[in-house]
């Protein structure tokens, strides 16, 4: 099936309109066939991931290609060109899982504009495919925009009080960095001795060294600035708190779950692999880099009060991970590091999912997110708890969820490059202290007043259970998303080596 | 066979026409409007036939050709009138409708003939049949003070920018001893270096700087475009702004390609253009973040679209004839036409909003998603597509014009233009928050007449197929482009 690909992306785009046209006339139609259009594309999504675990492509190649000519102009030729690899199939599925949980989770949490709502949110996951798939620079960029404006709405429309503030912010963020990544992508192109914007072509001219090295550092800084606004990597987070506490729960979900992987998509994809040499120059830097992130997340989400800012911040301490561990593989050139941060980032996202969507619920019911406040939830709403306690466990990275392998990947990674990172295994200490103490403060306590509180209706719960199945699954078969990821992460290695040493 | 000329006899029988209609008493007739509709129209046809098929004809004694350039700008101009002519229906209700239509077919005309002109003189006549009937459409609202102040304000800037211009074409006169543009540019080449030129030059840059709305010379802009008629600054923002522009690019660009201007290697036409186009844009984006009214905000949003143009001169400037220079001339055209069609829809919005809500302050576009669900979305993809987020049109034209420049000397320009168009998202989206975001003052719908409706559906679908398919201007553009200074 040659055009797997452009239908996932081109499913959800080209739904978006019919969404918004029979959502206008009836919710409940509209709601459906969102999901519908999801399942399909989720469905695609499970079978390209097979394909790519059944037949893992080679060093440097890419499965299920697409390629057409979009336009040429003088020296400028635009391939539209699709392709998918170990680094993209996990996230592909991801997003398409996420996408599906999240349009579930909608239903109770999103009560106003329900048309433009789901429109807006085929729009997105139609973009954030076209974002992993894309093996074109321009066609890239072009994606990765369109993923703003419905998440702009998003956090905008349907928000917390400062929504107005915190959708402003997030999208003066995000462009700034795009079009400054953007800058670096053109110099980068003008500056090769034939140019071209596809990936594969210009990974083809890296391994014949015919790509003058001098080129490298610009691009690679500008390109960070792009794809670490989205990581977010310290300094460029302070974004993220507002975004993704205003945001409605649903949206915090995406936003955390597949937005922020963006980001490090991007680092391994682009930064890493077309400026292979400039990156083990200052792999150092990067590191550094890394593992601030990590400890500035979780020390901040230590002091958090409000339970969403916590979960936030446990993002960007996450998300520092797969900064450290890409970087990790740049220095030493063995893979390990890169396969931990393609499964931290899988692992990631559907653990802070849960949480995400849990802690929507607490707010809807409880009326408050304010941890001190919230007192004896294991007696007021026990299966919120329960999901809470699990939520949990996953995002400490406690077995048998498969963050332990993935944060345990990373940090034994970052050892190798430089010892000094050992300290890093204080991350995972605090941020299980963080949660701990949540756990105490509001489940194990005992209940104040009287107040019922209405729990977690059962097919909700059985929504957020199905984000935590996987985890358990992959802590077992760690080889479905380890195992296409190691030729990614050898290609990785090989191209930082090839003047490194 | 040249199809130019019956194009231009049908504009001028309809321009002495239309206005006889007020003798006929129907001040408020609409069938002016219909009957410019069909001229614009089919000269729209006539123009896009020869431009499609070339001619290498030159027509009233080669004091017009019919080459790809004049046939861009003058489908860009015409084409815009026509959308303030189909919006003008609902907007201009209560006044001597046949005098309105008859300067607007005479405006168009004068963009016509300027587009086509190869000699300074049509040129400058050309010039004078576009500005004279804006004085007037200016002032069209005669019965409010700010209009009559646009009006005398732009009549005496014109006026300045006229004299100017006759000056600069007196000079290159009086050193080449011909007033046809290209043998004026040969005759210079082969001449020693006159200083007196580059004060020609320099005249022009400032002459029709004025309408291309560029920095020093953009003063008149924001109280222009606040006082007039909506539909009249929808003119000016998007339709005479181009042929200004098709003026400088005849002239200025076709005297740059042989001449430079000082032996001094920093006082050069690129580096001049250079620091204008960076003043340009920053003054109008820093100066669009501020404004409280929607039509000022339009107007230094204008003023910045203008600077971004300018990045393609530039290119041109710095090495004429190299494929850089066709990438960037090829941005300059591309974005004036997505500078027309963006500018022009979002004028037109706030003219119908002006008109059902009586309010020009960015206040009334609270919650207008709720109250004017098109045009919200349609001012919406028009500040989309200014800030240049794609796939829309405007983001692939000013991928051109960046790339022209990044990889040389004027790389900082293309840094600040990058920069400029993040920043810019500034208060575009403060709008679009506005739009969607924001409590409505009241909930009560408001009515969205048949004419906008069309106009905004057509603009929108140029802005999403252009952003689709950029091909189908850039294929044109290079032949376009030769057309500055052949060989």
């Amino acid at each position: 099936m040659s055009y797997l690909l452009s239908l996932l992306i081109f499913i959800p785009l080209v739904g978006t309109p019919f969404v918004y046209l029979v959502g206008r006339r009836n919710k409940h139609a509209g709601i459906y066939l969102t999901l519908g259009l999801s399942v399909i594309t989720f469905l695609l999504a499970l079978y390209s991931f097979w394909f790519i675990y059944a037949h893992s492509p080679a060093l440097g190649q890419y499965a299920l290609v697409e390629k057409y000519t979009w336009f040429n102009f003088q020296f400028i030729g635009l391939d539209y060109m699709v392709g998918l690899d170990g680094l993209s199939a996990p996230l592909v599925v991801l997003s398409s899982l996420l996408s599906i949980l999240v349009i579930i989770g909608s239903r109770r949490l999103i009560d106003h504009h329900e048309a433009e709502y789901y429109a807006l949110l085929l729009l997105f996951e139609g973009s954030i495919m076209g974002v992993f798939l894309s093996l074109n620079l321009i066609v890239f960029y072009i994606f990765w925009e369109l993923v703003l404006i419905p998440m702009f709405f998003f956090i905008g429309v349907w928000g917390g009080p400062r929504r107005k503030y915190a959708a402003l912010k997030f999208i003066l963020f995000t462009f700034t960095g795009s079009t400054i990544m953007l800058l670096g992508f053109l110099y980068f192109y003008l500056g090769m001795p034939s140019p071209s914007f596809d990936i594969p072509t210009i990974q083809a001219m890296i391994q014949n060294h015919q790509i003058p090295v001098g080129i490298e550092y610009l691009p690679l800084l500008a390109s960070f600035i792009g794809f670490g606004v989205k990581l977010p990597v310290v300094p460029f987070h302070t974004w993220l708190p507002d975004a993704h506490v205003e945001a409605p729960a649903p949206i915090s979900v995406l936003l955390a779950g597949v937005l922020l992987k963006m980001g490090g998509y991007g680092i391994l994809r682009i930064s890493i692999s077309l400026f292979p040499q400039a990156s083990y120059e200052y792999a150092w830097v990067f590191l550094v880099i890394g593992a601030v992130t990590m400890f500035y997340g979780a020390i901040v989400a230590l002091l958090a009060t409000d339970l969403k800012r916590m979960i936030a911040m446990t993002s960007i301490n996450h998300m520092g991970f797969v900064l450290l561990g890409a970087y990790a593989t740049v220095a030493t050139g063995s893979p390990l590091g890169v396969e931990g941060a393609i499964f931290q980032m899988f692992t990631h996202g559907l653990a802070i999912g849960a949480l995400f969507m849990l802690s929507g619920y607490v707010h809807e019911q409880a009326g408050t997110r304010e941890i001190p406040l919230l007192k004896g939830l294991k007696v007021t709403m026990p299966r919120t708890a329960v999901l809470l306690v699990l939520g949990s466990a996953a995002a400490m990275g406690l077995p048998p969820f498969a963050n332990f392998l993935a944060e345990f990947m990373i940090i034994a990674a970052g050892i190798s490059a430089y010892s000094i990172l050992g300290v890093t295994i204080l991350v995972p200490v605090i941020t299980s202290g963080y949660f701990l103490w949540f756990i105490k403060r509001s489940i194990l306590s005992s209940p104040e007043g009287s107040a019922t509180q209405h729990d977690i209706p059962k097919p909700d719960a059985l929504a957020i259970a199905s984000y935590l199945v996987p985890l358990v699954i992959l802590m077992i078969f760690s080889y479905l998303i380890i195992a296409p990821s190691v030729p990614v992460a050898q290609f990785l290695a090989h191209l930082a080596g090839l003047r490194g040493g | 066979m040249d199809l130019l000329p019956a194009a231009i006899i049908i504009l001028a029988a309809s321009s002495l026409g239309i206005p006889l209609f007020q003798l006929l008493g129907d001040k408020k007739s609409k069938i002016p409007a219909y009957i410019l509709i069909a001229v614009l129209t089919v000269s729209l046809v006539l123009i896009g036939a020869n431009t499609i098929w070339p001619t290498t004809e030159t027509s009233f004694g080669g004091l017009l050709g019919s080459d790809a350039l004049g046939g861009f700008f003058a489908l860009v101009t015409l084409g815009m009138t026509l959308m303030v002519v189909v919006a003008s229906i609902s907007y201009i209700r209560n006044a001597n409708s046949p005098i309105y239509y008859g300067l607007l077919s005479f405006t168009a005309l004068g963009m016509l003939l300027l587009s086509y002109s190869q000699d300074l003189l049509m040129l400058f006549v050309s010039w004078e049949l576009m500005s004279l009937p804006t004085y007037a459409l200016a002032g069209y609202d005669k019965k409010r003070a700010q209009s009559n102040e646009a009006s005398v304000k732009y009549a005496i800037i014109g006026a300045m920018s006229s004299a100017i211009i006759l000056y600069a074409i007196s000079l290159t006169y009086g050193l080449t001893g011909t007033t046809q543009i290209i043998p004026a540019v040969r005759a210079l080449a082969s001449q020693p270096f006159n200083p007196l030129v580059s004060v020609a030059v320099i005249l022009f840059v400032a002459g029709f700087g004025f309408k291309m709305a560029i920095v020093p010379f953009h003063m008149w802009i924001p109280d222009v475009y606040e006082g007039a008629p909506t539909t009249v600054s929808t003119l000016f923002a998007s339709a005479t702004k181009s042929a200004g522009f098709v003026a400088a690019i005849r002239v200025i660009l076709a005297f740059a390609t042989v001449y430079v201007l000082t032996q001094n290697p920093l006082f050069t036409l690129a580096n001049v253009i250079a620091v204008l186009a960076v003043l340009t844009m920053t003054l109008g984006n820093v100066a669009a973040l501020t404004q409280k009214s929607m039509m000022r905000l339009l107007a230094y949003s204008s003023i910045a679209q203008a600077g971004y143009i300018l990045v393609g001169f530039v290119a041109y400037a710095y090495s004429p004839l190299s494929s850089t220079a066709t990438i960037g001339m090829t941005g300059v055209l591309f974005h004036i036409l997505n500078n027309a069609i963006m500018k022009g829809v979002a004028f037109l919005a706030a003219a119908l909003v002006l008109l059902e809500l009586k309010r020009g302050d960015l206040q009334a576009y609270n919650g207008l998603g709720k109250r004017m669900p098109i045009t919200a979305f349609t001012i919406t993809i028009a500040f989309l597509a200014l800030a240049g987020v794609p796939p829309l049109s405007g983001f692939w034209s000013k991928l051109l014009l960046f790339l022209s420049v990044i990889n040389g000397p004027f790389a900082w320009l293309a840094v600040a233009g990058i920069l400029n168009s993040a920043f810019s998202l500034g208060y575009y989206g403060w709008v679009i928050k506005r739009l969607y975001m924001d409590e409505p003052e009241s909930a009560e719908k408001v009515s969205e007449p048949l004419a906008f409706v069309i106009v905004f559906a057509v603009a929108v679908g140029l802005i999403i197929g252009l952003g689709l398919f950029p091909q189908i201007v850039t294929n044109f553009a290079p032949s376009a482009v030769k057309n500055i200074f052949p060989g």
